[in-house]
């Protein structure tokens, strides 16, 4: 209590709530535009907080965090264009909303539900620490493997219509990140003897290709055959979700949080396998799943509760194991680290008084970010009544700018928008792009966990099937792909019998 | 109309006469007059070192140094657009010992010889931690249960040719154990956890990484693998001292593309040298776990081809040379 106490008094300084509330901002500006990414925010943020104390420091790499991760959403749902790639699942149900003209209350359901996951994990973290750092030592190589080709397996549920064109989407998303170095054994892979080709694809790079570029190009095609916009965009109420919508929700939220924070928990997964498998579980156990991917506000809550619950989630690796998640929170530890805070076990013998403080400021981003986003929806929602094409000239330019700032790298302007086209032409042939980003999520970690675990065993087999936690995600893999199967032989003999009554 | 048009000719011809030749002979006498662009080739420490790094040595050249994140192919990218770039000063490399092993492993066709050293800034020592159960106190007690095994020792690493697998490598090898042991790559930095959970025997991994562990009883470090034992271990003795002959740290430092003039680079050395023995540093130095480790140009450019030499020997016992 006492240092609990002794955190208060250091993390509620009008300073220190200054700092969080200016990370969550400039986090949520960055994760909601298009084209510029919350990474970048968080990068640029470091070298700020060098003459900062410690306690405003990480509350404002804390606060750029989670608004960023929060963020994302914001374009996800207003354009279809998500701001991370933890904002991809919600990009499914997100847009059609917006299309319906319903844009204001899948955004502030989305910034509620968010808020409601990111704090459901703090407190899973607060009381559990210890047992969840325990648990996420034993997943090595193949339960991870096993965890991620789970996270596959949720393709099936993305793919709209045909199993087989998610399925070209997921290969082309895996084979896309097998360019560059391989990081096991050192070697050059598809690079073509260029030295940029080294780098490989960038995550960010691509997803700005694969989402805005194809909207860019749609709403120029429409203006050169001088239709005009749709017209649901036009009609704009602002209201937000009422009590209602979420107590229908609560299960979903309390389910969906869960998984999140499990996700989180365990080293090198993170935000976008939480918010896919989220989705896919809403979707798989809604009683009217066929309303998803049309509009449905449970295609909202699910993704974008997982995806902040995975906040708290990542900080048990952080803190208790000294072990990033991802790029973001990479630099994240780098600043704690810069402070004097050293992640690890001995950090909650030594220094408690600093975990603490770190709780406090992630409430108080949370307080920002609901004040933030709920206060901008209105101003949030003014971008649909742009003319469409003047949207797409300032996209684009935020796209080239932002695909340059990720690595500066003149090279990635071009692989983003060789990507972008590519992803236009995929959509023309029917082929969803939400797949490919899934599969180049998940691609490297599934190939190098499965890659470091049959180098544990010497190439033995045994080390999948003896341990329960892998066998119990491949089981759960396999299930999820013989339901989909089922279920889609089942879709397409009711159509074959719809055409035969039809005739 | 042609009156002006001449005039206007002939006016920007001088503009960029101006620009061209008088520009560059001001700036070698006068430098810097712009920001200076410092490519920084990885994320993590590296980065921040390199962000501490150059905010100091803005105020000492009174221009911002500018640190520029260029990563991607285990340096080969931000090397290739530094050499590529025009030799005058305002754009350097932070660069590393992975000068040396990208050129002998073929990631750049270039080697050291095509930059300018500034100076050293830092050095980091790699240090050898296993789990906390196993009962060897020393390197030498290890060498002998590692003799007397069946099978082989599981070493993390974090990827084949990686500095972690360098440093292993000679330093198993000085220990005659270098072929019972076989090496796991994971990512950056699982290698604490993979040894709490016990799927592997060993791993080299930066002080910074096992600190907190060793700090806690979780693990056991026991060899610092550089000359001298580093500030967040200070009981762990280094391998020289238990007998084993080796000296492997990872030197940080600047450079600039070939035909940089000197007096450029010795601008350029001396804010690197004050930045680098500055309190602020120093106090960096202790949060993040690396020792400041100032050379001057010379003896730095003499450091990276003694290196060179050493970085052939070893990828070549390994067959990773190209």
């Amino acid at each position: 209590m006492e240092t609990l106490y002794q955190a208060a008094l250091l993390s509620l300084t009008p300073w220190a709530i200054g700092a969080v509330g200016l990370g969550t901002l400039i986090g949520i500006i960055f994760g909601s535009i298009p084209g510029l990414t919350f990474t970048v925010a968080l990068a640029l943020a470091l070298p700020i907080t060098f003459g900062m104390d410690t306690v405003p420091a990480i509350g404002l790499l804390l606060g750029t965090y989670i608004g960023g991760m929060t963020g994302g959403s914001v374009s996800a749902i207003l354009l279809g264009i998500p701001g991370t790639p933890s904002a991809a699942a919600t990009v499914m149900d997100g847009y059609p909303l917006t299309k319906q003209g319903r844009a204001s209350i899948a955004l502030g359901t989305a910034v509620i539900v968010s808020t409601l996951g990111g704090i459901f994990s703090l407190i899973v973290m607060m009381i559990s620490v210890n047992l969840v750092s325990k648990v996420a030592i034993e997943f090595g190589p193949a339960e991870i493997f096993a965890l991620v080709l789970f996270g596959m397996s949720t393709i099936c549920g993305l793919s709209g219509s045909s199993m087989i064109k998610g399925l070209i989407a997921g290969t082309l998303g895996l084979m896309i990140m097998t360019v560059g170095i391989d990081e096991i054994d050192g070697v050059n892979r598809m690079t073509f003897g260029v030295v940029n080709m080294l780098q490989g694809v960038n995550l960010l790079v691509a997803m700005i290709g694969l989402f805005a570029i194809p909207f860019v190009i749609e709403v120029f095609a429409r203006h050169a055959r001088g239709e005009g916009e749709k017209n649901e965009t036009r009609s704009l109420r602002v209201e937000l979700p009422s009590l209602r919508l979420l107590g229908r929700n609560s299960w979903l939220i309390t389910r969906c949080s869960a998984i999140g924070t499990v996700i989180g928990a365990i080293p090198g997964t993170g935000g976008a396998i939480a918010a896919f498998l989220a989705y896919d579980h809403a979707r798989r156990f809604s009683k009217t799943p066929e309303r998803f991917g049309r509009g449905a506000i449970e295609g909202v809550v699910a993704p974008k509760t997982a995806n902040n619950a995975v906040t708290g989630g990542t900080l048990i690796p952080l803190l208790s194991l000294g072990i990033p998640g991802d790029p973001a929170t990479a630099i994240v530890l780098a600043g704690l680290k810069i402070h004097g805070v050293t992640p690890g076990p001995s950090l909650f013998m030594n220094s408690e008084s600093v975990v603490y403080g770190i709780y406090i400021a992630v409430v108080i981003a949370y307080v920002f970010i609901l004040l933030i986003q709920l206060g901008g929806i209105r101003l949030f929602v003014y971008v649909l009544r742009i003319p469409q094409q003047l949207l797409a000239v300032i996209i684009l330019v935020l796209c080239v700018i932002g695909a340059y700032t990720i690595r500066n790298s003149v090279f990635d302007i071009y692989t983003m928008a060789v990507v972008g086209v590519g992803a236009w032409v995929l959509l023309r042939v029917g082929i969803p792009t939400t797949p490919v980003i899934l599969g180049m999520v998940l691609g490297p970690t599934l190939e190098n966990e499965f890659r470091t675990a049959m180098s544990l065993s010497e190439g033995h087999w045994n080390i999948f099937y003896t341990s329960p936690v892998a066998m119990a995600f491949v089981g759960l893999a396999a299930l999820v792909v013989v339901l989909q199967s089922f279920s889609e032989l089942k879709l397409r003999r009711k159509a074959k019998f719809a055409e035969k009554s039809n005739a | 109309m042609a009156g002006f048009l001449k005039r206007w000719i002939v006016g920007s011809l001088a503009v960029v006469w101006l620009a061209l030749g008088g520009g560059q002979a001001a700036g070698a006498a006068d430098f810097p007059t712009k920001p200076v662009e410092m490519t920084v080739l990885f994320g993590g420490t590296a980065n921040t070192i390199a962000q501490v790094l150059s905010k100091l040595m803005t105020d000492k050249l009174g221009e911002p140094v500018v640190p520029v994140s260029r990563p991607g192919g285990g340096g080969a990218v931000g090397y290739a657009f530094v050499q590529g770039s025009r030799p005058d000063g305002y754009n350097i490399v932070w660069n590393s010992n992975s000068i040396n092993t990208s050129y002998h492993t073929g990631k750049i066709p270039f080697d050291y010889s095509a930059f300018e050293p500034i100076a050293q800034v830092s050095k980091e020592t790699p240090a050898l931690a296993v789990p906390a159960d196993k009962n060897w106190k020393t390197l030498g007690d290890m060498a002998k249960a590692v003799k007397a095994m069946k099978g082989t020792l599981k070493v993390g690493i974090s990827g084949k040719g990686s500095f972690t697998h360098l440093t292993s490598a000679a330093l198993f090898d000085a220990m005659g154990i270098g072929d019972k042991v076989r090496y796991i790559s994971y990512g950056d930095g699982k290698a604490p956890i993979e040894l709490l959970g016990g799927r592997i025997d060993a791993a080299i991994q930066w002080p910074g990484q096992f600190e907190s562990y060793a700090a806690a009883g979780k693990l056991k470090v026991l060899a610092v693998t550089g000359k001298e034992r580093v500030n967040l271990l200070p009981d762990v003795p280094t391998a020289t001292e238990q007998g084993f002959d080796i000296d492997i740290t990872m030197w940080r430092g600047l450079a600039a593309p070939k035909g940089t003039p000197a007096n450029v680079i010795k601008t350029l050395q001396d804010a690197a040298k004050a930045a680098t023995e500055s309190p602020e540093f120093k106090s960096a130095a202790e949060k993040l776990g690396f020792t400041p480790a100032y050379l001057d140009a010379q003896a730095f450019g003499q450091e990276i081809a003694k290196d060179d030499t050493f970085y052939k020997k070893l990828l070549g016992s390994l067959s990773m040379t190209n």
